[in-house]
């Protein structure tokens, strides 16, 4: 439990992330969903880009007035990656959502099992 | 799904990744393994080998262009999907036959000349800033990428004051196909220069070429801008149903 309190923000991020797997399982709606996910998606970044911060350390652009520790690059570089598929993920599911309400009516996901 | 079988699932989910987060090494430590191995190479070597200030910009254009080649890929698939998903076929456009949704499309109203007015007064200072963060963003946190959103948002407003429709866009249909693929095409483009340079795809000559170096990434920034900027304004016209 010591370790857990040291990472109290790693496990705010674990927090965040149950409450995006909430939303995701509990809501019907399609786009309550989408936005679950995209909470939980939030979680990791944060997470992963946090473990890349260093004590006193600065943003790791390097010049000739600055000085160490710089916090890692590769974090960064990562979940710029990562934002960017999340993103059209996103755009994806929401025409997708938007596909749906055409043709069936209705977003709620119970709704749609009775539509055939 | 009922609410047992959710918090069960829940606890599933937190309880090992609670476990996992607290054998982790504290966040801020600097003898974490994040910051050591390649990490500590990129901070130590990054500037001299990438030529980037940023290191950040060093590691996603240099170290790992191929990543970033596959990741405006996604971008550009994503694009080609969601437009291929929406695209009604004619004849099948809500309004023109039964569907369900029969409401009459919505007439949008006028724009009020004070929001008319603002926004042509500040589009040549967004327009000054987007150029800003393009050029500038590589030596500052958050690098340059979003001068494209930026670039993009304003094309938005503009199309929305001037109100064009589909006989006169703001950019021509073939040259706004061109531009969609700004990215890849920037990056393929780039990836040759570097074959013909070095002899490896997306290599980047050494310090003695530096300015070859800084034109080459700077050219995928501005594809990449420039790309992004296209693909909001289209997505944004698409949903408009121009």
């Amino acid at each position: 439990m010591v370790g857990l309190w040291l990472n109290i923000d790693y496990a705010a991020f674990v927090a965040l992330f149950c409450i995006g797997l909430y939303v995701v399982l509990a809501k019907q709606n399609l786009i309550k969903k989408l936005l679950g996910l995209n909470i939980m998606e939030t979680a990791v970044f944060a997470f992963i880009v946090t473990s890349g911060m260093v004590d006193f350390g600065a943003a790791p652009i390097i010049s000739d007035d600055t000085t160490g520790p710089f916090a890692s690059p590769l974090p960064h570089a990562l979940i710029l990656t990562g934002i960017v598929v999340a993103l059209s993920i996103t755009a994806l599911a929401l025409s997708l959502i938007v596909e749906i309400y055409r043709r069936c009516g209705t977003i709620e996901a119970d709704e749609l099992k009775g539509v055939e | 799904m009922n609410r047992g079988l959710i918090v069960f699932i829940l606890l599933a989910a937190a309880v090992p990744m609670l476990a996992g987060v607290a054998g982790l090494p504290r966040p801020g430590d600097p003898q974490a393994p994040v910051h050591a191995h390649v990490a500590a190479h990129y901070v130590k070597e990054g500037v001299r080998e990438s030529g980037a200030a940023n290191l950040v910009t060093g590691v996603l254009l240099n170290y790992r262009a191929f990543d970033t080649f596959g990741e405006v890929m996604v971008i550009f698939a994503a694009l080609a999907a969601v437009t291929g998903v929406s695209s009604v076929p004619p004849g099948q456009r809500p309004g023109e036959s039964g569907g369900r949704n029969d409401s009459p499309r919505p007439v949008s109203p006028p724009i009020s000349p004070v929001v008319a007015f603002i926004i042509r007064c500040t589009a040549p200072f967004i327009a000054l800033f987007a150029a800003f963060v393009i050029f500038k963003g590589h030596v500052h946190p958050g690098g340059g990428f979003q001068g494209g959103v930026i670039l993009g948002a304003l094309l938005m407003m503009l199309s929305v004051v001037f109100g064009r429709g589909t006989r006169d866009p703001l950019v021509p249909p073939p040259l706004a196909a061109w531009l969609q693929a700004a990215a890849p095409l920037t990056f393929a483009a780039v990836a040759v220069v570097g074959v013909l340079l070095t002899g490896y795809l997306l290599g980047f000559p050494g310090a003695a070429l530096g300015p070859v170096r800084t034109l080459m990434m700077i050219a995928l920034e501005l594809g990449i801008a420039v790309g992004s900027a296209v693909i909001i304004l289209g997505l944004f016209q698409h949903m408009r149903g121009d």
